[in-house]
C-alpha cells in the first residue's frame, strides 16, 4: 500500500525537553539618563510611576525597559499628612507589598523585610525605591546571582560620590522563597559582607522586581547635605525629597543616579522533539509533479534502477491530516532505498 | 585517522502553520501532532541528468545543489508535493491522475475553464447557456455530466489500461478535494447528495475526504472497465462530483465585487476563478483543477 504519511509512535518518536536560555541584559547609565536627554522618560498624569525606554518614547521603535517608582510604609517616619503625594507613596509600597511579600495572618500587608525572614521579624524596608523591568527584558526569570546594579548614593549634584555597587551576590545558591510573587535574592553591596543584616534591597525573580532600600542612600551620604539627587537637580537629603518631593521628582532623582544595571534574564524553553524516521524502504518516490514524464519515474531507467528522491521539508501533521508545523531542511537530503535517515524535529513552546 | 561523519541525525527547527496555531488556541486538544511526511517542493526532477558525461555521481549534481525556502506558515502553501512510501524498487511507473472530459464535464468551449453558473437568472439566460458546457448551479441536479477524474498510468508501456489492471497497492481508495468554503461545496455526481467536510481551515479552505467505502457515489467504473479514457496505461480509480456554488455567490455579489471581475459570456457577467484540488490519499499525487463561477450582471 502506498502511503505519503507515517503515524510518529508516542513512545519512541516523541519526546520533551526543557532548556533553559539566558541572555545577558546591559543597561548602560547614559541610556538611562543623558543620551535621550530624557525623550525616553514617559511621565503619567497621576505621577506614580515613571517608563524609561530604550530610545525616546515617542519614535515607534522605542522599548520598554523598566518603571521606576517610591514609596513608603504607613509606619514610616516619612509618612504624614503634610507629605507631598503622602498617599499615592503609601499606595505605592502598599500595592508592591502585597504583590510581593503577602499578608500577614491577620489579612495586613506585611512590609519588606531586609534579610527575608519576614516571620522573624528584624529590620523593616520601611522606604524603597521600586525598579519594575520589563517583561521584555527580564523574559521567565531574572537569573539568580545574575544581578548587578551601579548606584551614587551620595555627593552633591555634579560631583556624585559613593559609587555602590549593588548585586544579589551568593543568590546562585542561597535565595528566599516565601514570597508570594516567586523566589527572590537580597541585594548586597559587596560580596564580602553578605550577611542578612547587610542587605540593601531585594530582587524578585519571576517578577523582575527589584526595590533599594532609602537605608543606603542616607547611609551613603557623608553630609547633612549630599543630595540623593543627580545633575542638575537641587540638593536635598533623600528624607526631604520623600516628604518634600512627588513620585517622579524622587525617580528622577533615582535615575540620574543609576549609573548600570545588569543581569541575565531566562526564558524557559519546552521544546518537543519528533523523531521522523525514515527507514530504507520508505519515502523512496515522489508525487512531485517533475518526478514523472507520462507516468515514466524520470530518475530510473529501468526497474532494477532504485529509485530515488530528495527531502527539503518534514511536514508534521494532525491524525485529520492537517499540516500543524513545518521544518525546512538547508539542502536537498538525498533518499534512496540504501539510506535511512532520522530526523530530529524540535517544536518550541 | 579521519574523523567519521556523525552528520547521520539532522536537528530541524519546527514553525507552526497558522493552522497549527489557531488549533493550538482553541486549546481543544484539536493540536495534536500524529504523523509526519516528507516534502521535495523545491525539487525539479527535471534536473536529473541520467545521461551525465561525469557519471552516475553526477546525475543529481544540480537537484542537490537546488536552494531551499524558509517554511511558510500557511498550511496550504507547503508540502504540496509529498514523498511516497512503496516498499517495492522495481516500479517505473506511478499513477497519476487526470481530469477526463470525454466522458465528463468539459471546459466551457469559450472560456476554456470548467465553468459554474452559480444562480437562475445565470443558467436562464440563453446566451450565456450556449457558450459551452457549464455546471448548473441553480439545479445542481440538471448538470449534464459530472466532474472525472480519472487516476492511472499514461503510459501503455506496461499494457493496455483495458486489460491490464493497476497495482492493488496503487489504486486510491480515498480522494481528497479541497475548495475555497466562501466559493463552493462538493456534491456526488449526480447532483443528489452535498458532501461534508471534514473541516474548514482558518484560509477558508474545506477538506472533503471521500472513499470508495462509504462515499460510492462519487466513484464511477474502475480499472479495466472504465469506459471513456483518457489514460493508455492501468487504469485505478474514476472520481467524479460536481461543485456548487455557495449561498453567498447565488444571491449576492459581494464576493465577485470583493475578489472576482467582470467579462462578457454571451452576456455581461461577474466571474470568479479558484482552484479545486484533488488528491489520491494513496499515494498522494494531487491535481489543482481551474474553475471559474460565473454570475450574470
Amino acid at each position: 500500500m502506498a502511503t505519503t504519511f507515517k503515524t510518529l509512535n508516542s513512545a519512541n518518536d516523541v519526546t520533551s525537553t526543557r532548556t533553559l536560555l539566558h541572555e545577558a541584559i546591559p543597561l548602560t547609565g547614559t541610556i538611562v539618563s543623558g543620551t535621550y536627554s530624557d525623550q525616553n522618560i514617559k511621565t503619567y498624569s497621576h505621577g506614580m510611576f515613571e517608563s524609561v525606554y530604550d530610545y525616546p518614547y515617542l519614535s515607534s521603535s522605542a522599548n520598554h525597559i523598566f518603571d521606576i517608582t517610591t514609596g513608603y510604609s504607613s509606619d514610616s517616619a516619612m509618612s504624614g499628612a503634610s507629605s507631598i503625594q503622602n498617599s499615592k507613596k503609601l499606595n505605592i509600597y502598599s500595592q508592591m507589598a502585597q504583590v510581593l511579600v503577602g499578608y500577614d495572618a491577620a489579612g495586613s500587608i506585611q512590609n519588606f523585610d531586609q534579610d527575608g525572614d519576614i516571620a522573624g521579624g528584624g529590620t523593616k524596608i520601611k522606604e524603597a525605591v521600586f525598579v519594575n523591568f520589563s517583561r521584555l527584558l527580564s523574559k521567565d526569570e531574572v537569573k539568580k546571582g545574575s544581578f548587578e546594579m551601579w548606584v551614587v548614593t551620595g555627593g552633591v549634584p555634579n560631583s556624585l560620590s559613593h559609587r555602590m555597587t549593588i548585586s544579589d551576590y551568593g543568590a546562585a545558591t542561597s535565595y528566599k522563597v516565601n514570597s508570594p510573587a516567586g523566589e527572590y535574592g537580597i541585594l548586597y553591596t559587596s560580596s564580602a559582607t553578605p550577611n542578612p543584616a547587610s542587605g540593601v534591597g531585594l530582587v524578585y525573580y519571576q517578577a523582575g522586581v527589584a526595590l533599594l532600600s532609602a537605608s543606603i542612600f542616607r547611609g551613603g551620604a557623608t553630609t547633612a547635605t549630599d543630595s540623593s539627587l543627580g545633575p542638575g537637580y537641587a540638593s536635598g537629603t533623600y528624607e526631604s525629597l520623600a516628604t518634600g518631593s512627588n513620585i517622579e521628582g524622587m525617580a528622577n532623582a533615582f535615575r540620574n543616579r543609576l549609573q548600570n544595571v545588569s543581569f541575565n534574564n531566562t526564558v524557559e524553553l519546552n521544546s518537543t522533539v519528533y523523531f521522523c524516521r525514515a527507514s530504507h524502504n520508505e519515502f523512496n518516490y515522489s508525487n512531485n509533479p517533475t518526478y514523472l514524464s507520462d507516468s515514466q519515474i524520470r530518475v530510473k531507467n529501468s526497474t532494477t534502477d532504485n529509485p530515488v528522491s530528495y527531502v527539503t521539508t518534514v511536514g508534521l501533521y494532525s491524525s485529520d491530516n492537517e499540516l500543524l508545523a513545518v521544518a525546512k531542511l538547508s539542502e536537498p537530503l538525498k533518499k534512496d532505498p540504501t539510506t535511512e535517515v532520522t530526523l530530529r524535529v524540535r517544536l518550541d513552546f | 585517522m579521519a574523523f567519521l561523519d556523525n552528520s547521520g541525525d539532522i536537528i530541524l527547527d519546527a514553525v507552526l502553520t497558522d493552522t497549527g496555531r489557531m488549533r493550538l488556541a482553541k486549546g481543544d486538544g484539536s493540536f495534536k501532532i500524529a504523523k509526519f511526511a516528507l516534502g521535495d517542493d523545491e525539487i525539479n526532477y527535471e534536473l536529473y541528468n541520467k545521461n551525465h558525461a561525469s557519471g552516475s555521481a553526477y546525475y543529481d549534481i544540480e537537484i542537490v545543489q537546488s536552494p531551499v525556502l524558509e517554511a511558510f506558515t500557511n498550511n496550504t502553501s507547503m508540502l504540496k508535493s509529498k514523498l511516497v512510501t512503496i516498499s517495492r524498487t522495481n516500479l517505473l511507473y506511478l499513477p497519476q491522475i487526470v481530469n477526463n472530459a470525454t466522458v465528463g464535464l468539459s471546459s466551457n468551449s469559450t472560456n476554456n475553464i470548467l465553468t459554474v453558473l452559480v444562480d437562475q437568472a445565470t443558467v436562464d439566460d440563453a446566451t450565456i447557456a450556449a457558450t459551452g458546457d457549464f455546471v448548473n448551479g441553480y439545479r445542481i441536479g440538471d448538470t449534464a455530466s459530472p466532474i472525472v477524474m480519472d487516476q492511472g498510468i499514461k503510459s501503455n508501456a506496461i499494457g493496455d489500461g483495458s486489460s491490464v489492471v493497476l497495482d492493488a497497492d496503487l489504486v486510491e481508495t480515498q480522494f481528497m478535494i479541497e475548495i475555497d468554503n466562501r466559493f463552493g461545496n462538493i456534491w456526488d455526481g449526480l447532483g443528489t447528495t452535498q458532501a461534508t467536510p471534514s473541516f474548514v481551515d482558518d484560509d477558508n479552505v474545506a477538506t472533503y475526504y471521500l472513499s470508495t467505502s462509504t462515499n460510492n457515489t462519487y466513484f464511477g467504473k474502475s480499472g479495466t472497465s472504465m469506459s471513456g479514457d483518457v489514460l493508455s496505461g492501468p487504469r485505478g480509480s474514476r472520481l467524479q462530483f460536481l461543485v456548487a456554488p455557495s449561498v453567498d455567490l447565488n444571491s449576492s455579489t459581494y464576493l465577485f465585487t470583493e475578489l472576482g471581475s467582470t467579462a462578457t459570456l454571451g452576456a455581461a457577467v461577474r466571474q470568479i476563478d479558484t482552484t479545486v484540488r484533488i488528491t489520491g490519499v494513496t499515494t498522494g499525487y494531487r491535481v489543482d483543477l481551474p474553475i471559474r463561477f460565473v454570475k450574470k450582471q
